[in-house]
């Protein structure tokens, strides 16, 4: 019987994600994060560009919902934020509302042209940056304005062909309720990426801990444990969740 | 007749009707292309100076164009205040679509990407019907006020926004004593909403134009006079130096 064959990976630079994932994501997957609230999405996001930026990867955070000066003050807080991979392009921050705004999207509805003209000046950026990891600040964000599944389905089995074609991985942030019964807005989100990177907050002894669980990853042999997540200033920590004391979502 | 009681500064009309309408109305001024409507409603602006602030919205002319045609017939456009809607509309509006439309063709550059940042809204977007009402809002003493013409409205607009255009000018009329005269010059109109806009009117003015011979005559129709349809008259209508004057059908 012939060996598998190694699939390239996308180390996360969260140590405790890759012992999970066997050494990172697979090389041009796309991973839903996927959490209500207050569970860390932009941080887990945002780290994973940095790590990637210091490797010399040309990194992107598209944001939909927060202005990228607010975000770039609000990592400044974080030790392992380097201000310089911005400024020297390694690190790139794009307002996407202002895309819109020049694009003549911003409004409550898209047609399937204009997600079609959405798809490509996403994929035209990311080709002509050289992008190999990219973070959609949210992806429910986007898919408010399609009216149908079958744009969301559209657009990211598209998005999701167009950077696995360029090697470039990419999480996209969903954002759900505190105990929701599926990982994204309408459900077909999560039938279409290739992982799903669950985060919620819980009780514990009378605090709330943020508790990270990987619930799909293609090409992966992952566990499906639920790790305690600990925001610090010089990165996500990830430790066993211990099942003791009283448990519930918040 | 006195000053502060001209409509159009045409004796005939003005004793005729003025008496008739109320402290403060609306005039609607119907006339094809090539009847000489716009003249007509540069003149009932003219009849204001002088009496109460005169506004003069236009919407298909150049506002050089507009002072210059007050010129010809020795009116004074300085005391006119001239809006160019369409130009404003235009730059607000149609010169963001014709941007939006080469940024879809041929996408946008990555400089205009990564540099762009969102943008403060401070009002929303242009509105023509804003616009115009924050104008007349801002007025709280009688006004002579001039929409020349409606068809603009029509194009850029739901039907049911012009009527209330109309209502809104017609409603401050009443209230604070205003003259104000809407033109409308294609035939292309939504009948339902343009017979609404007659409705509205207190007066109702058409002037046609009819081939006779090698040249036009025209005449103006008194169509309607609020409560008084015993003061609709159609008269012979001339340009003469000083505007469109009136004689009694069948003078040569």
């Amino acid at each position: 019987m012939a060996p598998a064959t190694a699939l390239e990976r996308c180390a996360t630079g969260i140590t405790g994600l890759d012992n999970i994932l066997e050494g990172g994501i697979p090389r041009g997957n796309m991973v839903l994060v996927s959490g209500s609230v207050g569970t860390g999405k932009t941080t887990l996001c945002l780290e994973f560009l940095v790590r990637g930026a210091e490797r010399g990867e040309r990194s992107l955070f598209l944001s939909v919902t927060e202005s990228s000066t607010k975000l770039i003050q609000n990592l400044s807080t974080f030790e392992f934020f380097r201000r310089d991979l911005v400024d020297q392009g390694s690190l790139v921050f794009v307002d996407l509302p202002a895309v819109y705004d020049r694009l003549g999207l911003g409004k409550e509805e898209l047609s399937s042209e204009e997600v079609d003209i959405l798809i490509r000046t996403i994929s035209d950026l990311v080709r002509s940056l050289g992008v190999k990891r990219l973070v959609l600040d949210s992806l429910t964000s986007v898919c408010y304005r399609f009216r149908k599944d079958e744009q969301i389905r559209d657009f990211m089995l598209r998005l999701g062909q167009e950077l696995s074609d360029v090697r470039c991985t990419s999480l996209l942030v969903s954002e759900i309720g505190p105990n929701p019964a599926r990982y994204s807005l309408h459900g077909v989100e999560e039938a279409i990426v290739d992982g799903v990177i669950l985060l919620w907050n819980t009780r514990r002894f009378g605090d709330i801990v943020r508790v990270v669980q990987v619930v799909k990853m293609r090409g992966t042999a992952h566990s499906r444990a639920q790790y305690v997540l600990d925001l610090t200033s010089i990165g996500i920590l990830m430790a066993p969740h211990l099942k003791g004391g009283r448990e519930g979502g918040v | 007749m006195p000053e502060a009681q001209r409509i159009f500064g045409i004796p005939e009309i003005d004793e005729t009707l003025w008496t008739a309408l109320p402290p403060g109305w609306l005039a609607l001024l119907t006339g094809h292309s090539g009847s000489g409507a716009p003249l007509l409603a540069k003149q009932f602006a003219q009849a204001g100076v002088g009496n109460v602030p005169v506004l003069f919205y236009t919407t298909y002319e150049r506002t050089e164009e507009v002072t210059k045609r007050f010129r010809d017939f020795g009116w004074d456009p300085g005391s006119i205040k001239v809006v160019n809607l369409a130009d404003e509309y235009y730059e607000r509006v149609l010169v963001r679509g014709l941007e939006v439309a080469r940024a879809r063709e041929v996408g946008l550059s990555l400089g205009e990407i990564v540099e762009a940042r969102p943008k403060v809204r401070t009002s929303g977007s242009f509105s023509l019907t804003n616009r115009m009402l924050s104008d007349l809002a801002a007025i709280d003493s009688p006004f002579r006020l001039v929409v020349d013409s409606v068809d603009f409205f029509f194009e850029v607009l739901e039907p049911h926004d012009v009527t209330t255009v109309a209502r809104q000018i017609r409603h401050r009329c009443q209230t604070i004593g205003g003259q104000a005269l809407i033109a409308a010059h294609s035939i292309a109109h939504d009948r339902s909403v343009f017979g609404l806009l007659q409705d509205l009117a207190d007066l109702v003015f058409d002037l046609k134009a009819t081939p006779s011979g090698d040249h036009y005559e025209h005449e103006l129709y008194v169509e309607k006079v609020a409560h008084r349809p015993d003061l609709t008259h159609i008269w012979k209508a001339v340009v003469g130096e000083t505007g469109w004057q009136v004689e009694p059908r069948g003078s040569s």
